[in-house]
C-alpha cells in the first residue's frame, strides 16, 4: 500500500453509499468525471475520517517510448483487481466491484440480487441470477407504468421495506453478453426514493415460447428463494433471516416459467393489484 | 456394538418460523433449509432423549391425529440428509418418499415431511456476472469466478 501511496495522484473522492465509506483516487486529471456515473446510486460526498475501502485507478495509455502502451490498472486497497489495455473494461470492473462491496458491507441492510419495481404503493421483487431476465421484465413493467427501483439489487431494511438502488438499467439486446446502460427516465419511468413494503416476490425464469402460468409458493419456500439470492447471507445469516422474515409478512410468493416479458409483466402487475392474489394463482 | 442414540437436533443452526414452516440456516455448511410443518415439528422434538416412537406419540398428541413411526423415520432421514441432526449418519435410512407413502397409506391424514435446501451463495455468486467468453478484468466479474489472464476473457460459466 505504501508503494501505491507514493504514486502521484491527481484527484480523489471520498463517498458514502448505504452507510459504507469508500475512496477512489486516480492518477489522471479529469478521470473522476468518468468514475462518477459508475458510483452507487444515492452516493454522497463524504468528508473526513477513514474509508473502508480505497480504489486506486492508474490510467495507462501511450508510454514514453513509441509503440509501447501502458496498461490501465485497478487496485482495491493493496490488492490488484485487474489490468487491461481498454479503459472501459477497467471502469466496468471498478463499478462491479464497488457495487458488490457496498452490497456486502452495508450495515442495517440486506441486499438481494433482484429487480424491483413499485406498483400502487408497494414493491414487486424479482429475484434471480444473471441472465434470468430480470432487467427485461423490469423494463416491460416500467413500460406498463410501474416506477423504477432497481434492476440489480433489492435493498431490504430492518422493517422489511425495500429501498431503491436505481442505477441505469443494464439492457442486453437479443441475448448479447454486452450490456447497454439506459437511464430509467429514458424509458419514461421515474426513479423513486421512498422505501416500500413488498406486495409480491416473483421467482421466474425465461424460456423461449413458454406460457406464463404462475403458481403460488409458501412463505417458507419463497423466502428460501430470496435467501438463495442474498449477497451477504454467509457473513450475516442472523440479520438476513430477520430482515427476510419481516419482508415475507404480507408478501405473496409466486413462481413459474415465463416466455415473452410483455405477457408475464402484465400478469404480474395484475396479480399484485389484487387483494386475493394467492387464490388468483 | 455401539448403543444407538436418540435423534438430537443441532443447536447451532439459526431458525425462523414462517407460518407453519421453519426456515433453518446452517452457518457451518452455509445451507438454508425450509422444513414443512411435519418436518419442523419432528425436528423440534429431536431432543436426544426421545425415540422415534416417542416422537410419534408426542406429535400425535399435539396434532390430535395419529402419527405413525414411518412418518417420523422419513422425517429423520431427510433431516439427517440435510445435516440438521447431531449424528446424521445414524438416521439416514434411505426411506424413499414413495415407499413411505406406501407404508403409511394413501389415506394418511398427515402432511408428509419435506425438507428443501439451497446452498447460500457467496457475494460474487449472488451478483451480476459475465458468462464465458466475455471480456473481463477481474475474476469477480465472471460467473465462473475465473477471468483468464492474457486473453482477458471469462472462462466457463
Amino acid at each position: 500500500m505504501k508503494k501505491l501511496d507514493r504514486l502521484d495522484w491527481a484527484e480523489g473522492l471520498a463517498l458514502s453509499a448505504f452507510g459504507v465509506r469508500v475512496g477512489v483516487r486516480v492518477n489522471a486529471p479529469g478521470m473522476l468525471e468518468h468514475v462518477r456515473p459508475l458510483l452507487p446510486p444515492g452516493w454522497k460526498k463524504s468528508s473526513g475520517g477513514a474509508v473502508q475501502r480505497l480504489y486506486s485507478l492508474i490510467v495507462g495509455g501511450d508510454g514514453e517510448r513509441p509503440g509501447v502502451r501502458r496498461l490501465h490498472v485497478l487496485y482495491a486497497d493493496s490488492v490488484r483487481l485487474g489490468r487491461d489495455v481498454a479503459l472501459d473494461h477497467v471502469l466496468q470492473a471498478l463499478e462491479a466491484d464497488l457495487h458488490l462491496y457496498v452490497a456486502t458491507a452495508a450495515p442495517d441492510k440486506t441486499f438481494l440480487h433482484a429487480g424491483v419495481v413499485g406498483w400502487r404503493g408497494r414493491a414487486i421483487v424479482l429475484p434471480g441470477r444473471s441472465f434470468s431476465g430480470k432487467t427485461t421484465l423490469v423494463r416491460e413493467m416500467l413500460r406498463l407504468g410501474a416506477t423504477y427501483y432497481s434492476d440489480e439489487f433489492a435493498v431490504v431494511d430492518g422493517l422489511g421495506l425495500v429501498h431503491p438502488f436505481a442505477r441505469p438499467l443494464g439492457i442486453r439486446e437479443d441475448g448479447s453478453q454486452v450490456q447497454t446502460k439506459v437511464a430509467a427516465e429514458r424509458l419514461g419511468a421515474l426513479p423513486c426514493t421512498k422505501p416500500l413494503p413488498v406486495s409480491m416476490a416473483v421467482i421466474c425464469k425465461y424460456e423461449r415460447a413458454a406460457r406464463w402460468q404462475p403458481a403460488s409458493l409458501s412463505q417458507g419456500q419463497g423466502t428460501l428463494e430470496l435467501l438463495a439470492n442474498s449477497i451477504a447471507v454467509r457473513n450475516e445469516p442472523r440479520e438476513t433471516l430477520l430482515r427476510l422474515h419481516k419482508l415475507a409478512k404480507g408478501t405473496a410468493f409466486v413462481t413459474g416459467i415465463r416466455g415473452e416479458a410483455n405477457e408475464a409483466a402484465a400478469s404480474i402487475l395484475n396479480l399484485s393489484g389484487k387483494k386475493d392474489r394467492l387464490e388468483a394463482v | 456394538m455401539k448403543e444407538r442414540q436418540f435423534p438430537g437436533a443441532r443447536t447451532d443452526c439459526l431458525s425462523r418460523k414462517f407460518e407453519s414452516e421453519l426456515l433453518v440456516y446452517d452457518p457451518q455448511r452455509h445451507v438454508g433449509h425450509c422444513l414443512n410443518s411435519t418436518a419442523a415439528a419432528v425436528w423440534k422434538l429431536c431432543d436426544g432423549k426421545s425415540s422415534p416412537s416417542q416422537i410419534a406419540a408426542a406429535l400425535s398428541q399435539g396434532l390430535s391425529a395419529r402419527m405413525d413411526e414411518p412418518v417420523i423415520l422419513l422425517a429423520l432421514d431427510q433431516l439427517a440428509e440435510a445435516h440438521l441432526l447431531v449424528e446424521p449418519q445414524a438416521w439416514e435410512v434411505s426411506v424413499s418418499r414413495r415407499a413411505a407413502i406406501r407404508r403409511i397409506g394413501i389415506a394418511a391424514a398427515v402432511v408428509l415431511p419435506l425438507v428443501t435446501s439451497v446452498v447460500a451463495p457467496t457475494p460474487a455468486q449472488a451478483s451480476s456476472c459475465l458468462h464465458g467468453g466475455s471480456p473481463c478484468v477481474t475474476n469477480g466479474q465472471c460467473c465462473s469466478g475465473l477471468c483468464a489472464p492474457v486473453v482477458q476473457r471469462c472462462v466457463g460459466g
